[in-house]
C-alpha cells in the first residue's frame, strides 16, 4: 500500500539485500499447556528502535526474556549479529536489558551501580574509571555519583538503570517498559531523550510497552502483539494509517468502524452498503470484495470531518446528532448519534480560542470522510 | 476527646506497669545491701562483686555465650538454605507441607521440643553411638534447631520481598550466578541474616527447657544454674544476675529492631 513512498535507504527492512540485526526464526514458548509466544518471526536492522507493542499478558516480555536468555524458547532460534543464541546464558550474551523495576542494586552507589557490568569483564581500573563517568555525563546524572537508588527521584533512576545496560556497549539494548514508571510529563521529556543516545550510540534496541504513544514516538518500526503472535509489523506511520486487522485498528489510537456488505465492485472502487453507517461507504481502491462479502471499514476521528450544514460533494456523508463533547485544550471530541443509532468519534483541533459559532450539544450536524479516509479491515 | 484521651493514657500506663514493674523491682532490688531479698537496707553494688567472685555463674556465663553463638550461627545457616528453598525454587509438591513444618518449632511448647530432642540423642547414641554424652553439643544443636526455625521466618519475609529482577540484572551484566549470590543476594539479604542470627542468640541465651533436657553432666548453661540456685532460696546476687541478663537481652532486642527498620527503609 504504502511501499511506493518509502526510501531504501533510510528503512533496511524495505531493502532485500540487508541482513537483519537479530533475527528471530519462529520461536515458541510454552508454559505448561499454555502458549505464551507463538510461532514469532522477526527481523530487526542495525541502530533500529524496534517496539514491541500489546496489552499484557500478550507475551511481550516473555519474547523479549528469551532474547535475553532467561527464559528458553520451546522451540525456534535467535540470532545475533549471526551468532545463535541457543545455549549461551544471560551473562555471555552480547545484548544487555533495562529492567522495568529498573532493578538496581540498593546497596551500591549510582556509580558502583553503573560500573558492574565492566568489573564483571574485568577491564583494567581506569578504563572502568572513564568509561562510567562518560555514562554519567551521557544521562547528565555526573553529580548524583555517590548517591543510593534510594535517594534518588524515579527519572534519576531511570536514567542510571540506562547508564548501566548501556556502559557496556552491548550490540543490542532491550527495554522493558523504559518510561512505564515516569509521570506524563517526564516521559514525554524522556522519551526524546532516548532516542537522542540512541542515536548518539547507534545501538539497537527492542523497546516492550504497553503505551501506544510511546511506541509510536520512539520506534522506527513496531510489531503489535496479541495473544502471543505478532499480527502487524510496521513503521508508526504504516499501523496507525494502514492498520491490517481490526484489532490493530483498534488498539492504536481510537476508530470509528463500520460493518457492511460489498454491494458494488467496480473496477477502480467497491461500494460498501452499512446499516450501522445508515449508508453507503464508497472505498476507492486497494481492495477486491465479491459482492455480498462481509467488510469493516475504520476511520480515525480525525479524518472525519463534522458540520451544521450539508457536506456538498462528500460522499460518505450522513447526519446526526451532538450527542456529547468533550473539550480536551488542543481538540475537541464529539459524540455524534448517527440517524441510525451508531455513534461517531469525531475529534477537531481548536484552531481558534474562542469560537462564537462552535458546535453545541443537540446540534444537528453531518459528518463525512474523505473517498480515502477509511481503511477496510478484516472483520 | 479530653476524656477520651486521658483514659488512653491511663489506659497504657497501667499496661505497661503490669509488664515492667516487676521487672524494675527487680533491679532496684539488685541494688539492695541487705541480705533479705525483700528488705530494703540502702544502695550497694556489693551482689555484683559477689556475683564475680562465683566461679559457677562466671563458668555458665561462658558456656551459654559459647553455645549462643555457635547455635545461632547454625541457626542462620540452615534457616537462609531453608528460606531460599521456599521462595525461590518453583512449585514442588511438598512445598506447603515443608513451609508448615518449618514454622512448628515456633508454637510447639518448648518441652516437647526438649523432650523428643533427648529422646533421639539416646536413640542415636544407642544406633550409632553419636552424640557420646550429652552436654554442651546436644545444647547446641537442640537450640540450632528451634532457633533455624525463627530465623527462617525473618529471612524469609527479607526474600519475599527482594525483587528477583536485580539478580537477573547482575546476570545480564556478566556475573555467574555464585557471584550473583555473593554480590547482590548476600548483600540484599544482610540485614535479615543479621536479626535472625540476634534473635537466634537471644532465644539460646534465655532457653531453660530445652537446655534442661538435652543437657549433661558438666554442661550447665546460665538459666540451668539460676533456676537451681533459685530453688536453694532466693540469694540476693541471683537479681544482680538477673539484671545483667535484662541489660544484654534488651539491648539485643533495641540492635535487632534498628536493624529491622534499617532494613526496611532500604529495600
Amino acid at each position: 500500500m504504502s511501499e511506493g513512498q518509502l526510501t531504501t535507504d533510510a528503512k533496511p527492512w524495505a531493502d532485500p539485500n540487508a541482513t537483519p540485526f537479530l533475527q528471530i526464526k519462529n520461536i515458541t514458548k510454552k508454559f505448561g499447556a499454555f502458549v505464551a509466544v507463538e510461532n514469532v518471526s522477526l527481523d530487526i536492522y542495525k541502530g533500529e528502535i524496534f517496539c514491541l507493542l500489546g496489552g499484557s499478558g500478550c507475551g511481550k516480555s516473555t519474547l523479549l526474556r528469551m532474547l535475553a536468555g532467561f527464559e528458553t524458547p520451546t522451540s525456534g532460534q535467535i540470532i545475533v549479529d549471526g551468532q545463535d543464541q541457543a545455549g549461551i546464558p544471560p551473562y555471555a550474551r552480547p545484548t544487555n536489558m533495562m529492567f522495568q523495576s529498573y532493578a538496581l542494586f540498593p546497596h551500591m552507589t549510582v556509580e558502583k551501580n553503573i560500573a558492574y557490568g565492566l568489573k564483571r569483564d574485568g577491564l583494567p581500573k581506569n578504563e572502568i574509571a572513564t568509561r562510567v563517568t562518560e555514562m554519567l555525563s551521557l544521562v547528565q546524572m555526573d553529580q548524583f555519583a555517590a548517591r543510593k537508588p534510594h535517594q534518588l527521584s524515579g527519572g534519576q533512576r531511570q536514567r542510571v538503570a540506562l547508564a548501566r545496560a548501556l556502559v557496556k556497549k552491548p550490540k543490542l539494548l532491550m527495554l522493558d517498559e523504559p518510561l512505564g514508571a515516569l509521570d506524563k510529563k517526564l516521559r514525554e521529556e524522556t522519551q526524546f531523550e532516548l532516542i537522542k543516545i540512541q542515536e548518539s550510540l547507534g545501538v539497537t534496541f527492542v523497546v516492550v510497552t504497553h503505551d501506544q504513544e510511546e511506541a509510536m514516538t520512539l520506534s522506527s518500526r513496531i510489531g503489535v502483539m496479541t495473544a502471543g503472535e505478532i499480527i502487524q509489523t510496521g513503521t508508526p506511520h504504516e499501523i496507525y494509517e494502514y492498520p491490517q486487522s481490526r484489532f490493530v485498528a483498534d488498539f492504536i489510537g481510537s476508530v470509528n468502524m463500520f460493518e457492511g456488505r460489498v454491494i458494488e465492485d467496480g473496477k477502480d472502487h467497491v461500494v460498501i452498503s452499512s446499516k450501522e453507517l445508515g449508508g453507503d461507504i464508497y472505498v476507492p481502491h486497494g481492495i477486491s470484495g465479491v459482492e455480498g462479502q462481509k467488510m469493516a471499514v475504520a476511520v480515525r476521528p480525525e479524518k472525519v470531518r463534522i458540520s451544521r450544514t450539508d457536506l456538498g460533494e462528500m460522499r460518505n456523508k450522513v447526519s446526526g446528532t451532538i450527542d456529547e463533547i468533550a473539550y480536551m485544550g488542543n481538540s475537541s471530541v464529539f459524540q455524534v448519534r448517527l440517524d441510525s443509532g451508531k455513534r461517531v468519534r469525531v475529534s477537531q483541533s481548536n484552531l481558534t480560542r474562542d469560537d462564537d459559532d462552535a458546535l453545541r450539544w443537540d446540534d444537528k450536524v453531518w459528518v463525512g470522510w474523505a473517498d480515502d479516509a477509511g481503511v477496510v479491515v478484516a472483520s | 476527646m479530653q476524656g477520651k484521651s486521658r483514659f488512653l493514657k491511663i489506659t497504657a500506663f497501667l499496661g505497661f506497669a503490669f509488664l515492667y514493674a516487676p521487672i524494675i523491682s527487680l533491679v532496684i532490688f539488685s541494688f539492695n545491701e541487705s541480705k533479705l531479698v525483700t528488705v530494703w537496707g540502702g544502695f550497694s553494688t556489693k551482689w555484683y562483686a559477689e556475683l564475680f567472685r562465683d566461679p559457677q555463674i562466671l563458668e555458665a556465663a561462658w558456656v551459654s555465650a559459647k553455645i549462643a553463638f555457635v547455635s545461632a550461627t547454625l541457626a542462620v545457616t540452615v534457616g537462609t538454605v531453608a528460606s531460599f528453598v521456599l521462595i525461590r525454587f518453583s512449585k514442588f509438591r511438598a512445598k506447603s507441607l515443608l513451609s508448615m513444618m518449618i514454622t512448628a518449632p515456633l508454637v510447639m511448647p518448648e518441652v516437647i521440643i526438649g523432650l523428643s530432642l533427648l529422646l533421639l540423642f539416646v536413640a542415636m547414641e544407642g544406633l550409632i553411638g553419636w552424640p557420646g554424652s550429652r552436654g554442651v553439643l546436644t545444647i547446641i544443636i537442640a537450640h540450632a534447631t528451634f532457633g533455624a526455625a525463627y530465623a527462617a521466618v525473618v529471612i524469609q519475609s527479607r526474600l519475599v520481598d527482594m525483587d528477583l529482577s536485580i539478580e537477573e540484572a547482575a546476570q545480564d551484566l556478566g556475573a555467574k550466578p555464585v557471584r550473583v549470590f555473593f554480590d547482590v543476594t548476600l548483600p540484599v539479604i544482610a540485614p535479615a541474616l543479621v536479626s535472625a542470627w540476634l534473635l537466634a542468640f537471644t532465644l539460646s541465651l534465655d532457653d531453660l527447657v530445652v537446655a534442661s533436657f538435652v543437657s549433661g553432666p558438666g554442661a550447665s548453661t546460665l538459666p540451668m544454674v539460676i533456676f537451681s540456685k533459685v530453688r536453694l532460696g532466693v540469694s540476693p546476687d541471683v537479681n544482680a544476675l538477673a539484671t545483667i541478663i535484662i541489660g544484654l537481652v534488651s539491648l539485643g532486642i533495641i540492635v535487632t529492631a534498628l536493624h529491622m527498620n534499617r532494613s526496611k527503609r532500604n529495600l
